[in-house]
């Protein structure tokens, strides 16, 4: 079943672009995959660098309330 | 844990010695004055490109065995003997085993890197780590290419005997009551990368007898005027060099996680999922090595295959980024040096990731492929976070190794120039690649933006260039003078910390 | 270790392997329409050798160093290499294909605006690599 559906979508996508005096531009198409991907890239990397940039802030031992983990004075 | 601190010996002691701390002492003492060479190597380029125009080396020739011999340098003289010396004095320990299994043959290991760097130093070949054929083979001068491909040769040799010396000192020799699955994050790192050792060098081993055959002209693997074929050079050629991607990159890793917990007064968030990522990062590196070819001409699938081989690596490596962020959660976390250089090397490791996944899609390869980009996204990788964890463990290890305490303000000033000089040069040397200037340029066209970008890197390069002579002052000055360290608890830490398999609380 | 659920591990690793697999089926999709070559795309014989390019058109005439085309039409460039690696580069057009000696690699792509734009190489070929450019001249069409 599957497959049956995908030949003929697969066979429809590969014959896109054919239409005569109309040529696809490679600028237009590359810098958009490009810009699209900065903009989760960008996204992704705030919300990774901004958890990483608080945490350095919030769980140094300077901080107000900066208490000792469970962890200190055992056998860890 | 606290390595042997032994007495001062005369230095012919220390070079006929087989003991791990000694080899471990030689490895880093070599990797380290590769370091500070190659480095210079890089000013040297960062201050011709400051302008359009030859500035201070005199013809593109010199420039183009410059970066060549930049790039081997700190990739094989540099970052993997200097993580060989963290394995030589930290593995055998956390297996508990007196010494590494074959103490001889590490010393043979070590002692084949220096003759190797000679011969790459003295003969100063020109054509690109890559050793690009058909070039290498039909115009490249000898005998500086000769004496680099047997330096490689060398070097090659050199690793897998290392890697099987780790090989069979974590697995063979570890102490009858660990298991497997209590050997600390940074052992596992270890066993690792010297499995991806031994199964991808060979490949270029192979590879380098061809290309010295080809240059003698008595074969033609990869000469086309004799029937070869190049592309057959690249296959061999990156299906050893891109696990050796994760081979520079998975000791780093295993260093932060040295660091990470111990300054956040708290255990690893997950090991078993280190030790998955490890495995898997290295079993996975094997199934991306021709994202590099994607513009010689290879077919839609063969790229389609090859960027899918390459985002699966991506997973692995995001787990270790969330387990460092849930290591220091909730913990109470001392910002000395080491720890400083780890979390900056973890927040650059996702800028050098992501670049990555940008150069893995296809499409976008016409954009990125061997421009700036590539050259910023390699560097943050091999500088941001490669160097950041190797010289964060270097302080780290500093008092254990010397007995004594590094100048900690000093080390603090080296890591925040360095950031900012590493965000400077390979952020700013991203955009420079969009805007589509070549790498292995010695002169470019006064195109107003490239000119303004190259100043910007040029910068950061010597705020980096200024940042390592301070670290090199307080190493030298430190390891003589310095304050003696408290070798129990140098970095005031407070409390003992234990390993898995020494821990009493069987949970953690 | 053990002994704690992992579950916001599980979910963040779900979340990165949708991720990649958006980036994978974004790029895929890109890569099949440029790849596409027009029908009626004219051939150019791109011609790399240390240290200039050569453009060969479909009527047989030659450039060096320069290459003319006309807005509106599709080229398909065939590059090939005389002696060792290059790369056949137009950045302002995102062209970009190595020159392997042996092989035949293609790439296309439709002017649409005349111009005057830069062709260098990309692939380090040797002493003269940093100055092996050329020019790409867009012009109306003649006819």
């Amino acid at each position: 079943m599957a497959v049956l559906v995908a030949l003929p979508a697969v066979d429809f996508v590969f014959a896109a672009g054919d239409e005569p005096g109309k040529y696809l531009d490679r600028r237009v198409v590359i810098w958009n995959l490009f810009y699209k991907m900065m903009t989760v890239a960008f996204i992704v990397g705030s919300v990774v660098s901004g958890t990483i940039i608080w945490q350095v802030w919030r769980f140094r031992e300077s901080h107000p309330k900066a208490k000792p983990t469970s962890y200190e004075g055992t056998d860890w | 844990m606290t390595l042997e601190l032994q007495k001062p010996r005369p230095i012919w002691q220390i070079m006929f010695s087989t003991h791990h701390t000694d080899v471990g002492l030689l490895y880093l003492i070599t990797s380290l004055t590769f370091l500070f060479l190659g480095g210079s190597l890089a000013l040297g380029i960062r201050a011709e490109l400051f302008l359009p125009g030859s500035q201070i080396i005199a013809d593109s020739m010199t420039f183009n065995r410059i970066f060549t011999v930049h790039g081997t340098t700190l990739i094989f003289l540099f970052i993997i003997p200097f993580a060989s010396a963290v394995g030589n004095y930290y593995v055998p320990i956390m297996v508990r085993y007196k010494d590494m299994a074959y103490p001889k043959l590490n010393a043979i290991a070590f002692w084949m890197i220096p003759p190797a760097g000679v011969l790459i130093w003295l003969g100063f070949a020109d054509f690109t780590w890559y050793a690009t054929p058909p070039y290498s083979i039909i115009s490249a001068p000898g005998p500086a290419a000769d004496m680099w491909i047997f330096g490689l040769k060398i070097l090659g040799v050199s690793s897998v005997l290392g890697a099987l010396n780790f090989v069979v000192t974590i697995l063979k020799c570890k102490h009858p009551d660990m298991s497997i699955g209590q050997i600390p994050l940074l052992a596992w790192s270890f066993l690792s990368t010297s499995l991806i050792i031994i199964v991808a060098i060979p490949t270029f081993a192979a590879a380098l007898l061809m290309l010295l055959t080809d240059r003698l002209g008595v074969s033609g693997f990869f000469n086309p005027a004799l029937g070869g074929d190049p592309i057959a050079y690249a296959h061999l050629f990156w299906f050893t060099f891109h696990p050796e991607v994760y081979v520079l990159v998975i000791p780093a890793i295993g260093m932060m996680y040295e660091i990470i917990p111990r300054f956040s007064r708290k255990p690893i968030y997950s090991y078993n999922s280190g030790v998955f990522a490890f495995v898997m990062l290295s079993i996975v590196g094997f199934s991306s090595w021709a994202h590099h070819m994607y513009a010689t001409g290879m077919s839609f699938t063969e790229k389609t295959v090859f960027m899918v081989g390459t985002l699966a690596a991506v997973p692995a490596s995001a787990m270790h980024v969330f387990n460092f962020i849930a290591t220091m959660w909730n913990g109470r976390i001392k910002f000395s040096t080491p720890m400083m250089w780890a979390v900056g090397g973890i927040a650059l490791f996702f800028s050098a990731g992501a670049g990555g996944v940008v150069n893995s899609a296809m499409p976008l390869d016409f954009t990125t492929h061997d421009t700036y980009w590539v050259v910023g996204h390699f560097h943050l990788f091999v500088m941001g976070t490669i160097a950041f964890g190797s010289i964060g463990y270097l302080y780290y290890m500093f008092p254990y190794v010397t007995g004594r305490m590094y100048n900690e303000t000093l080390g603090k000033i080296h890591f925040v120039m360095a950031f900012i000089g590493t965000v400077l040069v390979f952020f700013t040397q991203h955009v420079l690649g969009l805007y589509g200037m070549p790498r292995r340029i010695y002169d470019y066209p006064p195109i107003p933006e490239w000119i303004a970008m190259n100043q910007i890197a040029t910068v950061g390069a010597m705020i980096i260039g200024i940042s390592m002579a301070i670290f090199l002052a307080n190493m030298i000055y430190s390891a003589g003078k310095g304050k003696p360290a408290d070798t129990d608890d140098p970095f005031g830490l407070g409390g003992k910390y234990y390993y898995p398999f020494e821990a009493k609380n069987p949970s953690h | 270790m053990s002994g704690h659920s992992n579950w916001p591990e599980w979910i963040y690793v779900a979340v990165v392997i949708a991720l990649m697999a958006w980036v994978g089926a974004e790029a895929w999709e890109t890569e099949r329409l440029i790849e596409h070559v027009p029908e009626d795309a004219k051939i150019i014989i791109v011609t790399g050798q240390q240290w200039f390019w050569t453009f060969e058109h479909e009527d047989g005439t030659k450039e060096i160093g320069e290459l003319h085309v006309e807005v509106g039409k599709a080229y398909k460039f065939e590059v090939v290499s005389k002696d060792v690696n290059h790369s056949f580069n137009i950045h302002d057009y995102v062209v970009l294909m190595d020159a392997i000696p042996g092989r035949v690699n293609t790439v296309w792509f439709a002017p649409d605006k005349v111009g005057e734009h830069d062709i260098q190489c990309r692939e380090y070929c040797g002493l003269i690599h940093y100055n092996m450019r050329g020019t790409l001249y867009v012009t109306e069409p003649s006819s």
